[in-house]
């Protein structure tokens, strides 16, 4: 955590997604001009922050300065849904991701002080608190007494997996039937295109992160299309907690290729419209992806059953 | 064998309700579909699932399901209070105490099984049948197809002069072999008499005393590699008994978890779905895993949260696609479950076992009888000789040396796909 010094300030980074953002919501294609005032203005900030964000998308070649035009747009958004995971970590955002790990492999206990997370990861009280309230912010942590804070209950054991399929069976299929449901064009088929690819590559090569991404991504579009602002928000802040590490372990190729050919079935009715259909498939979708399956046997005992976690 | 072969046979495997055997039989029917035939599962109530995410059919076998979910987990906790302590007693003093009543709860499954299997295969008609279990089904005799002996333990299941008892951890030519033999004969006769009448009303021949699984007349696969196979005094007959080198199914990948203390060899530990439930046993584990320079890779089963402080060079979760994960690691410490020393051969990896139970007993001493791994027994070890024993492995270029060449062998000729072949050559039109 030393190195915090050259890595870019959070509101840089956020800005430079919510660059992304606008520019994806407005189809901007290759080679668009993104004046500093033109996109200051969009994106309800001063031109100052502005420079510094499309500065820090231009080292990531996501746009392209040139000095008689200034900057443009070097990538087909449409084509690439994840051009965050592209950019720079900040200093927090590590801390967190590295809190998350090594809670889901029980390195920490359920309740951390921010005195223990400072002198476990050499880090300052600052970076510690702001790592902590990003946590707090996705629901993953509640505040507790004192400078104590309680990790929520993950879906990472049998019981937990099973509440969670139940929750999202309820709300999922709802999430499409409220009336007024619109899918986001663009954010659907850069994730066919996502989809579509990794379905391609051979189970060796099958990349399990980029399956846990797309998932979220997935089922997130289909959480923030409903008209319900309600569920969108229940939804959203339970599908954070799939992306927690330890989630998407252990899940086989086969079911993982079967899951996004699923997907790719849902997204067809979606795209045509045709919700009532793919809010029944979401359901046998989420039912297959929640099959019960034994935890252990052995010679001479019954199979101890529990909900095994399946991709969705 | 110049039978014309019809072009999709069904091929039904049977696995007992473990899963070695059940992936073992994954590995198996991967290589029957590469080849264009159908295999389908027969499968216990609660493995619904586990072969469908292979892509395969499942047919469940409508046994009567007793226990509702909070029965069946208060029967769990029961099994393993009762046996953990078992577990740490000699494989001589487990006759008693778990190896007789293990062999009456087998014969319970098969005595339930008959007559839903009867059903099921008079309706799935398949033309063959594939039983990887320690124990016959008569409905398979009578299914009139061609069927399949997996012999899914070590060697030492088939019995021989020369072959040290089943489940008994002996060396060849041990002294103690006799008293061993007379003391199991003793232990499960009452489980075999009742297995022997439920043959008796199938229109089945009696089995000798302690046998429960005779060899198929048609086909035996054993997946002792040769690296650690056994001479015995009447080899067997090369027709029937065909050695598979392993047979390992196909996994996605396994990418290494970063560690907060990464650096160092990549150590696996897994004992299986009942072994981990041995959590005291991998606690005491773990904080010696904390003192070494290598990273820890622990399967926990579904007790991840029995742990607390975890060391920075340990991960632990709920489940791994072994294969692909032995494949990384530099040592794989295990309980001498077949399939798990055939993994640990096949990818040349040594194995420090560590047994609590059945054929674990059997694998652990052949490790050491053949230099492919040590032999640790689970309740006497000190973290010094424990810690001694891991270093010692994994610094033991030599063994290594010999694995890699042996795996380079292994991986030539897989036994998945010598066991398909093996299993096609039966079908006729």
């Amino acid at each position: 955590m030393q190195a915090a010094a050259r890595r870019p300030r959070t509101n840089h980074l956020d800005l430079a997604q919510r660059i992304l953002d606008v520019a994806r919501q407005r189809g901007f294609e290759p080679g668009t001009h993104l004046p500093e005032q033109q996109i200051a203005s969009l994106c309800s900030v001063s031109r100052t922050p502005v420079r510094a964000a499309l500065r820090l998308l231009a080292e990531q070649g996501v746009v392209q300065w040139e000095a008689a035009t200034g900057y443009r747009l070097a990538v087909d958004l449409a084509a690439q849904a994840a051009v965050t995971t592209e950019l720079p970590a900040a200093e927090e955002d590590e801390l967190a991701e590295a809190i998350l790990r090594d809670r889901s492999a029980r390195r920490l206990d359920q309740t951390v002080t921010a005195s223990g997370l400072m002198r476990r990861y050499n880090a300052d009280r600052k970076t510690v608190l702001k790592a902590l309230t990003r946590l707090t912010d996705e629901n993953l942590l509640d505040r507790a007494p004192g400078q104590s804070w309680l990790f929520r209950r993950a879906p990472d054991d049998p019981e937990a997996q099973g509440e969670s399929y139940e929750f999202r069976l309820l709300l999922e299929p709802a999430a499409l039937l409220a009336p007024g449901f619109r899918l986001d064009g663009a954010r659907a088929a850069a994730l066919r295109q996502g989809m579509e690819a990794l379905a391609a590559l051979p189970d060796p090569a099958f990349d399990t992160r980029e399956f846990q991404r797309l998932d979220i991504e997935f089922h997130g579009m289909i959480a923030d299309g409903s008209a319900n602002r309600f569920i969108t928000d229940a939804l959203s802040d339970h599908l954070r907690l799939r992306r927690l590490p330890g989630i998407y372990a252990g899940i086989n190729v086969f079911r993982l290729k079967q899951s996004l050919r699923e997907h790719l079935t849902i997204l067809d009715h979606l795209e045509s419209r045709q919700y009532e259909v793919a809010a029944d498939l979401l359901r046998v979708h989420l039912r297959l992806s929640r099959s019960q399956r034994p935890q252990a046997a052995s010679r001479g005992a019954p199979a101890l059953f529990g909900m095994i976690s399946r991709p969705d | 064998m110049n039978r014309m072969r019809k072009p999709n046979p069904t091929i039904a495997l049977f696995p007992e309700a473990s899963f070695g055997a059940a992936l073992n039989c994954v590995g198996i029917a991967q290589a029957l579909r590469a080849r264009g035939a159908r295999p389908v599962f027969i499968c216990h109530a609660g493995f619904t699932g586990v072969f469908a995410d292979y892509g395969f059919q499942e047919y469940q076998l409508p046994t009567e399901d007793r226990l509702s979910d909070s029965e069946r987990q208060s029967y769990w906790q029961a099994f393993v209070r009762r046996h953990l302590p078992h577990f740490r007693l000699s494989p001589a003093d487990q006759l008693e105490t778990y190896v007789a009543p293990t062999w009456e709860a087998i014969v319970d499954t098969a005595v339930d099984a008959e007559a839903p299997l009867r059903q099921l295969l008079a309706r799935l008609k398949p033309d063959a049948v594939v039983l990887d279990n320690v124990i016959m089904f008569p409905a398979i005799a009578a299914s009139g197809c061609p069927w399949v002996r997996v012999v899914s333990c070590a060697e030492t299941e088939l019995p021989d002069a020369n072959v040290p008892p089943y489940l008994s951890g002996l060396a060849t030519g041990d002294a103690a072999r006799a008293a061993f033999e007379r003391r199991y004969l003793a232990a499960v006769a009452p489980a075999h008499e009742r297995f022997n009448r439920l043959r008796a009303e199938a229109g089945l021949a009696p089995l000798p005393k302690g046998s429960f699984l005779e060899a198929s007349p048609d086909l035996n696969l054993l997946l002792t590699p040769s690296i650690v196979r056994r001479e015995r005094t009447e080899p067997l007959d090369p027709d029937r008994f065909v050695y598979l080198e392993g047979c390992v199914r196909s996994e996605g990948p396994f990418e290494v978890p970063v560690f907060p203390r990464d650096g160092g060899p990549l150590v696996y530990l897994s004992f299986g779905s009942l072994g981990a439930m041995d959590v005291g046993l991998i606690e005491r584990m773990l904080a010696v895993f904390d003192r070494l320079p290598a990273r820890f890779i622990v399967n926990v089963g579904g007790l991840r949260d029995a742990y607390r402080a975890v060391p920075d060079n340990v991960y632990l979760d709920a489940w791994f696609p072994q294969p692909s994960v032995v494949a990384k690691s530099d040592l794989f410490i295990h309980h001498g479950g077949n399939n798990s020393f055939c993994e640990a051969l096949r990818f040349g990896v040594p194995s420090l076992i560590m047994p609590y139970c059945w054929d674990g007993h059997d694998n652990a001493r052949r490790a050491e009888e053949t230099g492919v791994g040590n032999h640790l027994s689970r309740d006497g070890w000190t973290e010094g000789v424990l810690e001694r024993a891991i270093v010692g492995l994994l610094a033991d270029d030599a063994m290594r040396a010999r694995l890699r060449e042996n795996a380079a062998h292994m991986a030539l000729k897989p036994g998945t796909d010598v066991a398909a072949q093996a299993i096609l050559s039966l079908i006729r039109t």
